[in-house]
């Protein structure tokens, strides 16, 4: 099955990556050990199939994401509240790979482990009606101040913009697209893969109506040739 | 872990290359077909035939040494590559590819060669569409060139010279493609176009790159931390990667698996979910390679080869170790490998015991789904539970068994609670399929088994079971039914099967309390009913007594409420001779022969008749003041008498003469046209003047203007009769006539009255008298003036026929018969059609021919 649209994820090791994706395609959060390499799902979403590659935030695995993010429709940037190097990373490390992502690629940037932090009890109140799920009630004195903000996000979707040299007006929203999430409650989990596999509908049916035709091409002029050729005369 | 996708078996052993020369060692390796060529670091190539035989199921392979050949230099054999098409084999060695003869090893006479390779692979998705050509990359001695040349019989031609970024430093090929593993990346390079895609970075220094063609359009890679990197000519990956270790050497494709060798194992990947699956040990490898799907590896001193074992094999060890899903991501993966017609039924087979595997683990869901996709045969799963099958069902479980359980005793060990979810499974799919194409063939099977299933449970479905179209053997039905006390069940079981008269039994016995079942509380009323619409006369007589003895009033409805359809009739003198000892139910019968199917037999109705009085006189005799029973026997009667004209009057009113029924006498002298008498009776015996108006009213009713205006009449004359000066009666006679102006002939009415009336009095009445003798003057003069108005149109339609001449020639036929006419006489249609006399004549007897006149 050949996928239609591309979804990646990418961050720093230990931002989340592989539970968020675990959290919304088997509905549970598990310990997870460090992703080698990648690992991909895919989702049916209406009648397209998308691919979410699960990529390795290790050093070592750097190398891959380009390939990883080539023709992507959208790029999910992971980082952890509660880490504010992983934002910063975002940036210096992870922001280049995703020059190969198709041209009209949405972003999303996305801070877990939300949970950890001591403005969760908050979050929750305020959104009472959209949990689906009660939260893991654990010890208050736990809980940490949070290192990265909302508008840290923010100010960093706006510096892609910049880097991809996109006019604000042409792209959704940065409050659209910053997200904060928790994959061990589920918290915001499907509410983010959900908005940005409805943004990536759109980029699959251009990508479809242009792309193909490429790829009919070659395969007609080699089975052209083929037949030609193929036969004892 | 541990599937066995793969057996090492030795090839070539190290005595027939080298002997005991310790220094040679193998260097290179092809295989094509059955020729296997190896070439030594001594610049000695090898030709073996390897026959692979099978012996009791282990496959071994025999290689016998054809020849060697000494390539004249003294250094190693670095690539060998088969062009069979061609007979030629190319051999690298010391930066030149030589072209010799498959077969004898000789160098081809016109010596062509390829000078400055570092070494080569062969394009397998060829651009040319030569059959006779094979196209050949090779990197070059020069720095950063690759160049691909075209290799015939005889000759080489080169092609394409392309440069390449950096040094490369291993090479594949697909169409257009070149896969490069250049210094520090890994590139697509389209050597047509020149177009260039970055995969990823490799550091080539540190670690020995692979770049494998796995099949159209995509290659393999190693990749930084012994990843195994999937990657196409687009420069996406389409597969996650697989995880190899760090030093591996090589790789092999052998579908579904991903061959890997390191210094110390063997790693099988599987390219479906990127799990390893199997890890040989194997020391000193230092080649493994793919040829035509078979998998080789080397040392340096022996070749070895590595045998797929069957899928289907290796899908039934997964299975077996309960890897459900491992399974069939292999089987489905299998279609590419198996003929369609065996896939099907080997596919079949693995979704059904994979729905067996999750059966026994309770996981129902899963379990109906394999079972439905599998097309599982639903005994299959019957067979599991004792004694659900009938026992004169033939089947057999097939084999080689779907599971490893012999029963579910044995699955449940014993824990009832299981055992109920087991068997509450058993029921739902049962009642899901039974009415499936699933259950074409075995639907006694089924049925019998679900029957079984719903007795033992007391589950309420039996009955809708039993009562719907159904294929329950009875045997094994009925014995089990009756063990577990379902008596009445039983009952709609024989009802089914068409003895109704064993089911009757059965449920009699439990009203009597012979045998015990609760399921109805009402079973008495459903044998009532049953017997109501039972076709077999002699068991409705056979229970008929045992019904009415129950309840006069229910039972007898097994007569009276018989479909109107019913083909048996009863004959009522029969039925009234049972009934004979059932009073309650005799009336009721009658009633039904009576009122019900309008039967004009004098015998019925004055018989009911009678009845009614009986109760009546019955009635009155123990009871003072009019209870609801009295009235209401009372209202019977009358509407019976009022409305029957079949009863024997006198013989009723011989009857009721002795008695104080005046209205019913009233109403006999009614029937018997005595009219003065009954309203003798009504007026002065029972004062009753409105009863006397009412007499009036039914006793005319469907009788004409004048036969009502007679009985009003006869009724005034008696309120007005000159014997009694009663003032009661006049003031009847002025209401009568007041109330009912219409009923009476005013002419003859203003002759009675006495003179002493005043107009005053009967004002109502003459206001009424006049207005109706008014009204029917009008009313005739209406008549009258429609009645010529429509004369004269007839009289217009008649001239109009008549003005225009009529000329008849013996050029004009008959419309009828199409001859000419020979008499002057001939009938004119309406329309204006023309025939003979007696043409008109025919058509009027034969309707057939009325079309002609028509058109």
């Amino acid at each position: 099955m050949k996928p239609d649209g591309k979804v990646v994820l990418l961050g720093d090791m230990n931002v989340g990556k592989t539970s968020l994706l675990h959290r919304y395609m088997e509905r549970r959060f598990q310990d997870t050990i460090s992703t080698v390499g990648g690992a991909f799902y895919l989702k049916q979403w209406g009648p397209y199939n998308i691919s979410i590659w699960d990529t390795a935030g290790r050093e070592q695995f750097h190398g891959l994401g380009s390939m990883y993010c080539r023709g992507a429709a959208a790029v999910i940037l992971t980082y952890d509240v509660n880490n504010l190097q992983s934002l910063i990373e975002l940036e210096d490390r992870f922001l280049a790979l995703t020059d190969t992502a198709s041209t009209d690629c949405i972003f999303a940037i996305v801070g877990n482990k939300v949970d950890l932090t001591n403005e969760y009890a908050l979050l929750l109140e305020t959104e009472e009606e959209n949990r689906p799920e009660k939260p893991v009630t654990g010890c208050i004195s736990t809980k940490v101040q949070k290192q990265v903000h909302l508008d840290d996000a923010v100010a960093l979707y706006k510096k892609i913009l910049k880097y991809k040299m996109l006019d604000e007006k042409d792209v959704p929203a940065a409050e659209k697209m910053c997200f904060e999430t928790s994959a061990k409650t589920g918290y915001k989990v499907d509410y983010l893969f959900e908005t940005i596999f409805d943004m990536v509908v759109p980029i699959i049916l251009r990508q479809q109506a242009e792309g193909p035709l490429q790829t009919v091409e070659i395969t007609n002029y080699k089975s052209a040739k083929r037949t030609k050729s193929g036969c004892c005369a | 872990m541990s599937l066995k996708a793969f057996k090492l078996v030795p090839a070539v052993e190290r005595e027939m290359l080298m002997g005991d020369k310790a220094r040679i060692n193998v260097e290179c390796i092809e295989c094509c077909g059955k020729n296997l060529y190896i070439g030594t670091n001594d610049c000695f190539v090898f030709h073996f035939l390897l026959e692979e035989k099978i012996s009791a199921g282990k496959i071994t392979f025999a290689a016998t040494k054809q020849l060697h050949k000494y390539l004249g230099f003294k250094k190693a054999v670095i690539e060998l590559k088969a062009a069979s098409a061609l007979n030629r084999l190319l051999v690298l060695c010391d930066n030149t590819i030589t072209l010799v003869n498959m077969m004898n090893l000789e160098p081809i006479p016109t010596g062509a060669r390829i000078k400055g390779a570092v070494t080569f692979t062969l394009n397998e998705n060829p651009m040319s569409g030569d059959p006779f050509c094979v196209e050949v990359c090779i990197i070059s001695v020069k720095r950063r060139t690759i160049q691909m040349f075209m290799v015939y019989e005889d000759r080489v031609q080169i092609v394409k010279e392309v440069s390449t970024p950096e040094q490369p430093c291993a090479v594949a090929v697909d169409g257009h493609y070149l896969c490069l593993a250049l210094t520090t990346q890994y590139i697509i390079l389209n050597y047509n176009t020149g177009i260039s895609q970055d995969l990823f970075p490799y550091c080539s220094d540190e670690k020995q790159p692979i770049v494998k063609r796995i099949g159209r359009q995509e290659f393999l890679l190693a990749g930084p931390g012994g990843l195994g990197m999937f990657a196409t000519v687009d420069g996406i990956s389409q597969r996650a990667p697989v995880h190899w270790s760090e030093n591996v050497i090589g790789a092999a494709l052998c579908f579904p698996y991903v061959v890997a060798l390191d210094d110390e194992f063997i790693t099988v990947h599987s390219m479906l979910d990127q799990q390893l699956k199997q890890t040989l040990p194997f020391k000193e490898g230092h080649i493994l390679q793919d040829f035509e799907g078979k998998v080789i590896v080397a040392t340096n001193k022996g070749v070895y080869i590595l045998v797929p074992l069957p899928l289907e094999r290796q899908i039934q060890d997964l299975l077996t170790s309960h890897r459900v899903e491992e399974a069939l991501v292999l089987a489905k993966a299998a279609r590419r490998n198996i003929p369609k017609e065996k896939f099907q039924i080997m596919y079949k087979r693995i979704l059904q015991q994979a729905g067996f595997i999750h059966f026994a683990q309770l996981q129902f869901l899963e379990a109906k789904e394999l079972f439905r996709s599998g097309q599982l045969d639903v005994r299959e799963l019957i067979s599991l539970y004792p004694f659900l099958l009938p026992t004169s069902s033939s089947f057999i479980r097939s084999h080689p068994p779907l599971h490893e359980y012999a029963d579910l005793n044995q699955l449940t060990q014993g824990d009832q609670e299981k055992m109920m979810k087991f068997k509450r499974f058993l029921m739902s799919y049962l009642n899901e399929v039974r009415s499936t194409e699933v259950a074409n063939g075995y639907k006694e099977d089924i049925d019998t088994a679900l029957l079984k299933l719903y007795a033992e449970a007391n589950h309420e479905s039996l009955l809708d079971l039993l009562v719907s179209e159904n294929f329950c053997l009875l045997t094994d039905s009925a014995a089990w039914l009756e063990k577990h006390k379902k008596y009445f069940a039983l009952g709609l079981l024989y009802h089914y099967n068409g003895q109704d008269a064993a089911a009757l039994q059965l449920w009699v016995k439990i009203v009597n309390g012979d045998v015990q079942d609760f399921t109805r509380s009402d079973l008495y009323e459903y044998i009532v009913d049953f017997l109501t619409f039972c076709s077999d006369q002699k068991l409705v007589w056979k229970y008929a007594e045992w019904v009415l003895q129950k309840s006069e009033e229910v039972g007898v409805q097994i007569f009276t409420k018989r479909p109107l359809e019913d083909k048996v009739s009863f004959n009522p003198d029969n039925v009234m001779n049972c009934l004979n000892k059932y009073p309650k139910s005799l009336v009721k019968y009658l009633e039904y022969l009576v009122l019900d199917r309008k039967i004009e037999k004098e015998k019925y109705h004055t018989h009911l008749a009678v009845l009614y009085l009986e109760a009546v006189l019955q009635l009155k005799s123990v009871t003072t003041d009019n209870c609801a029973e009295f009235t209401e026997t009372q209202t019977k009667l009358h509407s019976l008498l009022q409305q029957s004209d079949f009863y024997r009057i006198h013989f009723i009113l011989d009857k009721i003469k002795e008695t104080d029924l005046h209205m019913e006498r009233a109403i006999l002298y009614g029937k018997l046209e005595e009219h003065d008498k009954a309203l003798h009776i009504l007026v002065h015996e029972l004062k009753d003047f409105s009863a006397a108006e009412d007499y009036c009213m039914w006793s005319s009713e469907s009788k004409d203007l004048p036969y009502r205006r007679r009985l009003f009449h006869m009724l005034l004359l008696v309120y007005l009769n000159p014997d009694s000066s009663d003032c009661e009666l006049v003031m009847a006679a002025v209401d009568l006539l007041n109330n009912h102006a219409a009923e009476f002939d005013a002419a003859r009415v203003l002759q009675l009255v006495p003179d002493s009336w005043s107009v005053q009095l009967l004002s109502p009445f003459l206001t009424g008298a006049m207005r109706e003798s008014i009204h029917t003057k009008r009313m005739t003069q209406i008549t009258l003036g429609l009645a010529k108005a429509e004369n004269l149109i007839y009289k217009h339609d008649k001239v109009k026929l008549k003005g225009s001449p009529i000329i008849l020639s013996d050029k004009k036929l008959c419309q009828v018969c199409q001859s000419p006419f020979c008499e002057p006489a001939f009938v004119r249609y309406p329309n204006g059609g023309m025939v003979h006399t007696h043409c008109a004549a025919k058509r009027l007897m034969n309707p057939n021919m009325t079309h002609h006149s028509q058109t």
